[in-house]
């Protein structure tokens, strides 16, 4: 297992792009812990004899990256947002992992009714663009992290299902798992104990490049007002906020919040893009 | 299997999912919290008008009729009232589909043709400058979120610079006579040649806004793709009896590099109807994105489930052209 993990390690610190894209990532994931400690001011507090206030630009030492529409410190709530994405981002990752998982063990395990069901099910969700699926479910639940959380991960939970239903259906056969059937042992020992284990691979690489897409996602949803609270220091909320000041030249309020999303998900897709490579050629090694 | 046999079979499989689409986008809508009544009316009416209005529109039915009733009409193109504007939703959407389709056609047009484009020039000059600073934008431009790349065109383009417009499809005062819809069609064919460039100036921004994530993957699929095929022997024959590198590359190579293009192309239009209500809403473009977010936000019930059924029948629509197309340019799918 030791030896298996260098070796991924290896191939992955090969990549020079993805060895930075996980700094990044690791800074970013540090910002979401202690930025609520670090960010000097309120990031909901406003302040209306302070608004559109420029930042460093204009000489500003208080408000480093300016204030918004209302006078909130934009360096205050983008540190604050940085908290809120990465939350939001490893909660689908989460409940899809859970759910994908639960779902494509029973679907491909049981068969029969059962597999048909799901799987037309499946079909239907599939039948959404991503984003109008998401979106209508954010409407339906109501406003609020958790909600949005949700309606998000409702994206990826049918691709992974299908594809845990699909590992399940070839490592069922193997002449392990019979032999396990064969000693006695009962439906959940085999998932937990033989098939789990066996399929986990696919659901990590689905994983990893999943996060950026979440935190895309979430900042969407902030973004059009819908599921996310607008006065939340939600990245795409405060795009939001600026989206009608940009003609009036306050480009600092949508400029910096762009940076963070971009960023965040430029990282972490190719922290992914470079884990399923090393994965990739650890497999084929063996 | 002959390609009429396999599009009926893929009609055939389509029902249920349709259908099942109906009940999700049905039953979802009706779930948003918020009394459609009081909306319409306001607070200050007497319980005799409200329990008349929820008779007339048949909300006080059990769940199934209402359903059926849905349905039924919405397979005859009815949806239904807009609560807000009183008007036939289906009337909204047909009204606004032309601007969206507008958008989302040419930066469909925008991502194949540079994408490719571009891909063959990363392939052709394979480790150059030219090549790299392709990788780079690819790299970037699948992970920028279209919204805020908008904004920061708008705030460029049109704040800073002033050479294009900030919102809207037409400057006022502009009128075009409507024959399709599309403004780009209309003005050409009414010969209004100031009109056209009006229009796509005001296309500009957000067309290149929702293409770029497509762009960045299709370069990044094309360039691979012709890599894999500049390597074969047939490249190496064609060059030695001494075909002009343009030929080789455009005629022998690419032709052979398509098929996972035409995937990656495929798989687009999903992210693209995404992506145009994220652009509408920055542009402000008159399209069903923007038509849908806005009855969300003032919970207008029959336009969300009108936008949305319709938008999902699209889609099913569209991903069975490609699948036929794909059948068509690829035979041996229709046996499997």
């Amino acid at each position: 297992m030791l030896n298996e993990l260098n070796q991924i390690l290896r191939v992955y610190k090969r990549n020079k792009l993805a060895v930075v894209a996980f700094f990044i990532a690791v800074l970013l994931m540090v910002l979401a812990v202690i930025g609520p400690y670090i960010a000097p001011y309120d990031p909901v507090e406003i302040n209306l004899s302070a608004r559109f206030e420029p930042g460093f630009w204009g000489g500003n030492t208080e408000n480093l990256l300016g204030t918004d529409n209302l006078g909130r410190d934009i360096f205050s709530r983008i540190l604050h947002g940085t908290g809120i994405s990465l939350k939001v981002g490893y909660a689908v990752i989460a409940i899809t992992a859970v759910a994908g998982l639960f779902i494509g063990l029973v679907s491909g395990y049981f068969g029969g009714v059962v597999d048909i069901v799901i799987m037309r099910f499946i079909d239907i969700l599939l039948a959404f663009p991503p984003l109008l699926l998401a979106l209508v479910i954010a409407a339906t639940l109501g406003t609020g992290i958790e909600k949005a959380m949700l309606a998000i991960a409702i994206i990826y939970i049918p691709s992974l299902a299908r594809i845990v239903r699909g590992s399940v259906l070839t490592v069922k056969e193997m002449p392990y798992v019979e032999a396990s059937r064969a000693m006695g042992a009962g439906n959940i020992w085999i998932i937990i104990g033989h098939v789990l284990p066996n399929v986990l691979t696919p659901v990590i690489v689905y994983l990893t490049l999943l996060l950026g897409d979440a935190i895309l996602y979430t900042a969407a949803l902030g973004f059009l007002g819908v599921g996310i609270d607008p006065t939340t220091p939600e990245w795409g909320a405060m795009l939001s906020s600026g989206k009608d000041f940009m003609i009036l030249g306050k480009w600092w309020i949508t400029l910096f919040p762009g940076i963070m999303i971009f960023l965040a998900v430029l990282s972490f897709n190719l922290f992914g893009d470079g884990l399923r490579e090393a994965v990739d050629s650890k497999l084929r090694m063996n | 299997m002959a390609l009429y046999k396999y599009f009926l079979k893929r009609l055939v499989l389509t029902i249920p999912t349709l259908l099942g689409v109906s009940i999700i986008v049905f039953l979802l809508v009706h779930m948003i919290p918020g009394d459609p009544i009081d909306i319409m009316l306001g607070d200050r009416v007497t319980e005799a008008v409200r329990l008349a209005l929820e008779e007339r529109l048949g909300l006080n039915e059990p769940l199934h009729i209402q359903y059926w009733q849905w349905f039924s009409s919405a397979l005859h193109g009815d949806f239904g009232i807009s609560i807000r504007s009183n008007q036939p939703v289906m009337e909204e959407i047909l009204t606004r589909l032309p601007a969206t389709i507008e958008l989302t056609v040419v930066a469909l047009m925008i991502a194949v043709f540079f994408g490719i484009y571009f891909g063959v020039s990363a392939a052709r000059y394979r480790n150059t400058l030219i090549d790299q600073s392709l990788i780079g934008f690819s790299l970037l431009g699948v992970s920028i979120p279209i919204f805020w790349l908008g904004m920061m065109l708008i705030y460029l383009f049109a704040v800073m610079l002033g050479w294009l417009p900030v919102s809207g499809r037409l400057s006022m005062g502009t009128a075009i006579p409507t024959y399709t819809g599309l403004y780009l069609l209309d003005s050409l064919i009414a010969g209004q040649i100031g009109s056209f460039i009006d229009s796509v100036r005001h296309l500009l921004m957000p067309a290149v806004s929702l293409a770029t994530v497509s762009l960045a993957l299709v370069v990044r699929v094309t360039r691979s793709s012709m890599l894999d095929v500049l390597s074969e022997d047939y490249i190496r024959t064609a060059r030695a009896k001494g075909m002009q590198e343009r030929k080789v590359v455009y005629t022998h190579a690419l032709k052979n590099a398509m098929i996972p293009v035409v995937t990656v192309i495929g798989l687009q239009l999903a992210k693209l109807m995404g992506g145009a209500i994220l652009t509408e809403t920055v542009f402000s473009w008159p399209g069903i994105g923007r038509l849908l977010v806005t009855a969300i936000n003032v919970r207008d019930y029959p336009v969300v489930q009108g936008v949305v059924f319709f938008v999902a029948f699209a889609f099913i629509a569209i991903n069975i052209i490609v699948d036929l197309i794909y059948a068509y340019l690829d035979p041996r799918i229709r046996y499997e």
